[in-house]
């Protein structure tokens, strides 16, 4: 193992860990409106892929269009979740969502096994072709060059919405001041609702995202990738949308890191007791403000 | 009994509670009255242990509790009710007092075994006791978030009785009462501090305080301003000045 | 028969589970940790019938008193924290103790064949039932001795002044702190009961299954243990054993007629049953009624 492998492989990681950084966006941004953690939120963002996939198999769409369909796919079945594990259930039993939001996860991979027999499915790249070399041994792949520039697009239209529209305004009203905020008028109610469609938008991005740099789609991803999601949370700070976008970054290149280590398997063990201390002794996340929270 | 001692408490740059001192004696009913956002929660929570304190020592009974635990500073004997009512509401109204009985005297690691030992018929009889104190009687077996919300009131006061306490604070406890409900608490704390029991009471509303208090404090932007007999404070011009603001005395 | 010996077993030892979960959620922390402490019960259980010879029930209380400790240890730290992050501390904790036990290789020849845990191979050849004869009515017979057990002693706990407590803890813990409950002590103790709890479903598990490896253990397992325990609702421990029934006995083995239908069912009805009974199958009403039906609603009155 020489210097340039683990260079290079701490580059892709840090390149695909945009898409951690979408998914933890949207984790934070659930939790920041709502204080509620929506554990269906990596089962969204792949269910949106699905989406798009299944839309490609009955007609042909141009790549870039997969994409967009994913994200709405995502959007809707954000919305679905809202309804289903939201909604109607009581805000004085957050227990009771944290389950449903586990059983929509449930549901919702269930349904993608019933579909798809459990087969994974081939899921287009985008200029998985090119390369762009650097020196003898380095480079780096187009494919997750463009899905990190099309993170940061992400982002940065998310960014837009929630600081320069009238629905990102109401949306960090309720999400700092909740009763103030309803007495200037706004309903909270359909602010939630936004939140998910926002978020789930933004997951089926992601989701397409992860498809297209795996090159196939499975339902075994979501587990993982919840996982993943909610370290990038908890580690960038609760309701931290700065701090999801770092930590999504950290987690790709360390996870790729550890991955060129592979063969001594303690490393993630010891991975993930460093977590449970980080956790304990700064649970304010790498932006620490507030110290308690919940 | 209780003492402060130049406590501050300062939230970055706000200076919530700057420099107090005063005492409360024996037996008093103390009050602790000024606008919104003059400190008196604050306060309150310095003296419980809810928040460290910046500056400055809090002294009860000859012992320091500065910054102390709450579950320690109510082992010491003080006890508080909370401005927005805080019940377990989700428990009975029997077990929200039995669960507020945890001091007895003894050490404190034998107690626990010697209350299993003695069983709970002791126990028992003074939440009875006190159930019947709040007028609840009826209503033990009633989940505590059931109750009407002068009921809550009374339930909370009585929760913080069980505690066993030999000082009470009382955050705003007449605060969303009608005349007729103050008159009752005013019979009431009167009641408790025949017991023994020393009051320092945090209000707004004037009619309880200014009849039942021996002696007030008035707090402004954390610092105080007053201190002496009802009588004294209603005549006292920075008061005033304080509640009504400065422009009619320029 | 074998096959409701089986089943009976399984429900049994889920049972154990979701009620290590329970005392946990009583005082309001979500925790993924107890499939960690379950994997600590069954290798350490495993490793003494099988490599020091031991009886099982020696060996079951040894390794829950192990599982037991080292909640403790976790229950410290993870007083720090609440809410999401200690759903993701005690997830990496869980999985920090799945991945020691991958990691894990202990081997000693017993005949000819070498047994004790092998890494990611598992354990393999934890035979203390057949080799001591033990028919599978009988082994659910001792599964159920202790799901009573339990059961018994977190009742009572339920009933007496411990479990207004814990759950005076879990509503509010500022209320909880002023009237002079010491919250440490609390959530700790509640932490190593869930871990010993753990440490026996755990030991059980390794003795029935015969082999256990790591991945048996994982975050699937963890969350199982707290869905019981919501879904059942948390008034009773009674909730927890319905729910257990209902997903393990209903929904898994019920409906497996109806092909891959069965998993698209599981969690739909998951999220409806929360949505219908947000508090769990037995919620606080579902008590009173229960109480009032059966006459036993004075017990505040009656001192």
């Amino acid at each position: 193992m020489d210097l340039v492998d683990f260079v290079q492989s701490i580059t892709d990681g840090l390149l695909f860990g945009a898409t951690y950084a979408l998914i933890g966006i949207g984790f934070t941004m659930i939790f920041g409106v709502m204080h509620k953690i929506n554990l269906a939120y990596a089962a969204t963002s792949i269910a949106g892929a699905y989406v798009s996939w299944a839309v490609g198999t009955l007609l042909p769409l141009p790549a870039l269009v997969t994409f967009v369909v994913a994200a709405i796919g995502g959007g809707i079945v954000g919305y679905l979740v809202y309804l289903c594990c939201f909604k109607f259930i009581p805000v004085t039993s957050p227990l009771a969502t944290l389950l449903g939001t586990v059983g929509m996860l449930i549901l919702i991979d269930e349904i993608i096994v019933h579909e798809t027999n459990g087969m994974p499915q081939p899921y287009p790249a985008l200029f998985d072709d090119v390369y762009f070399e650097i020196g003898e041994f380095y480079g780096i792949r187009g494919d997750l060059l463009f899905i990190f520039f099309l993170s940061l697009i992400a982002t940065a239209i998310l960014l837009y919405i929630l600081y320069r529209t009238k629905l990102g305004i109401a949306t960090r009203a309720v999400a700092q001041q909740p009763v103030a905020a309803q007495l200037c008028g706004i309903s909270i109610e359909r602010t939630n609702a936004s939140t998910f469609v926002i978020t789930g938008l933004l997951g089926g991005l992601a989701g397409a995202m992860i498809g297209a740099s795996v090159g196939v789609l499975s339902p075994l991803l979501t587990l993982p990738i919840t996982i993943k999601g909610l370290i990038v949370t908890v580690i960038g700070g609760l309701g931290s949308i700065p701090g999801a976008i770092i930590a999504g970054l950290l987690v790709g290149a360390f996870e790729n890191f550890f991955q060129a280590l592979r063969g001594v398997t303690e490393r993630d063990m010891y991975v993930m007791l460093l977590l449970f201390a980080f956790l304990t002794f700064r649970p304010g996340g790498i932006f620490s403000k507030t110290t308690s929270r919940d | 009994m209780l003492e402060l001692q130049a406590l501050s408490k300062h939230f970055g740059g706000v200076h919530a509670v700057d420099d107090l001192s005063l005492t409360v004696n024996r037996g008093e009913i103390f009050g602790l009255i000024g606008p919104n956002g003059s400190g008196k929660s604050t306060t309150v929570n310095l003296i419980c242990g809810v928040l460290p304190v910046t500056a400055g020592t809090i002294s009860f009974e000859g012992h320091d509790i500065t910054s102390a635990q709450p579950h320690r500073a109510v082992a010491a004997g003080l006890a508080r009710t909370f401005q927005n009512i805080r019940l377990f509401s989700h428990l009975t109204v029997w077990q929200n007092l039995w669960v507020a009985q945890g001091r007895t005297d003894g050490h404190e690691s034998s107690r626990f075994v010697k209350r299993w030992l003695a069983g709970d018929s002791t126990a028992r009889r003074s939440v009875s006791d006190l159930i019947a104190f709040a007028g609840l009687s009826d209503r033990g077996d009633e989940y505590a978030g059931n109750l009407a919300f002068g009921e809550q009131r009374r339930l909370e006061l009585a929760r913080a009785l069980a505690t066993g306490p030999k000082l009470l604070l009382l955050d705003e406890p007449a605060a969303g009462m009608n005349l007729e409900e103050v008159r009752e608490l005013d019979e009431r704390l009167r009641q408790l501090v025949e017991r023994g029991i020393t009051i320092l009471l945090v209000e707004h509303v004037m009619e309880l305080v200014m009849g039942v208090t021996d002696r007030i404090a008035v707090l402004n932007f954390g610092r105080k301003i007053a201190e002496g007999t009802p009588a004294e404070i209603q005549n006292d011009e920075a008061v005033q000045e304080a509640y009504l603001g400065s422009s009619n005395k320029a | 028969m074998d096959f409701y010996y089986g089943l009976l077993q399984i429900i049994g030892m889920h049972t154990i589970l979701g009620l290590s979960a329970y005392i946990v959620l009583l005082t309001g922390q979500v925790t993924l940790a107890q499939a960690g402490f379950f994997a600590i019960g069954a290798y350490i259980a495993g490793m003494l019938t099988v490599l020091a010879g031991w009886h099982l029930v020696p060996s079951m209380l040894v390794a829950a008193v192990v599982s037991g400790t080292v909640a403790c240890l976790v229950g410290f730290p993870a007083l720090r924290i609440k809410g999401l992050m200690l759903v993701v501390a005690t997830m990496a904790f869980g999985e920090a103790v799945r991945l020691f036990w991958f990691n894990f290789d202990y081997q000693r020849s017993k005949g000819e064949a070498l047994v004790g845990p092998l890494g990611g191979e598992g354990f393999k050849q934890i035979r203390y039932f057949p080799e001591n004869g033990w028919t599978t009515g009988e082994v659910a017979t001792f599964v159920w001795i202790w799901v009573a057990l339990i059961m018994a002693a977190l009742w009572w706990i339920d009933r007496s002044r411990a479990g207004a407590v814990l759950r005076a803890v879990g509503e509010d813990e500022l209320a909880a702190q002023s009237v002079g409950i010491n919250l440490t002590a609390v959530k700790v103790t509640a932490f190593a009961v869930g871990g010993f709890i753990a440490g026996i479903g755990g030991a059980i598990y390794a003795h029935y299954t015969t082999h256990i490896e790591h991945s048996n253990f994982g975050v699937i397992l963890a969350t199982f243990a707290i869905a019981y325990p919501i879904l059942g609702g948390l008034t009773n421990v009674v909730g927890t054993l319905l729910a257990v029934i209902f997903i393990q006995g209903f929904l898994v083995e019920g409906l497996r007629f109806l092909g891959d239908w069965r998993n698209l069912l599981f969690g739909a009805l998951i999220v409806l049953a929360m949505n219908v009974r947000p508090r769990g199958l037995i919620d606080e009403r579902a008590m009173l009624f229960l109480r009032r039906m059966f006459g036993l609603a004075k017990r505040g009155t009656n001192a």
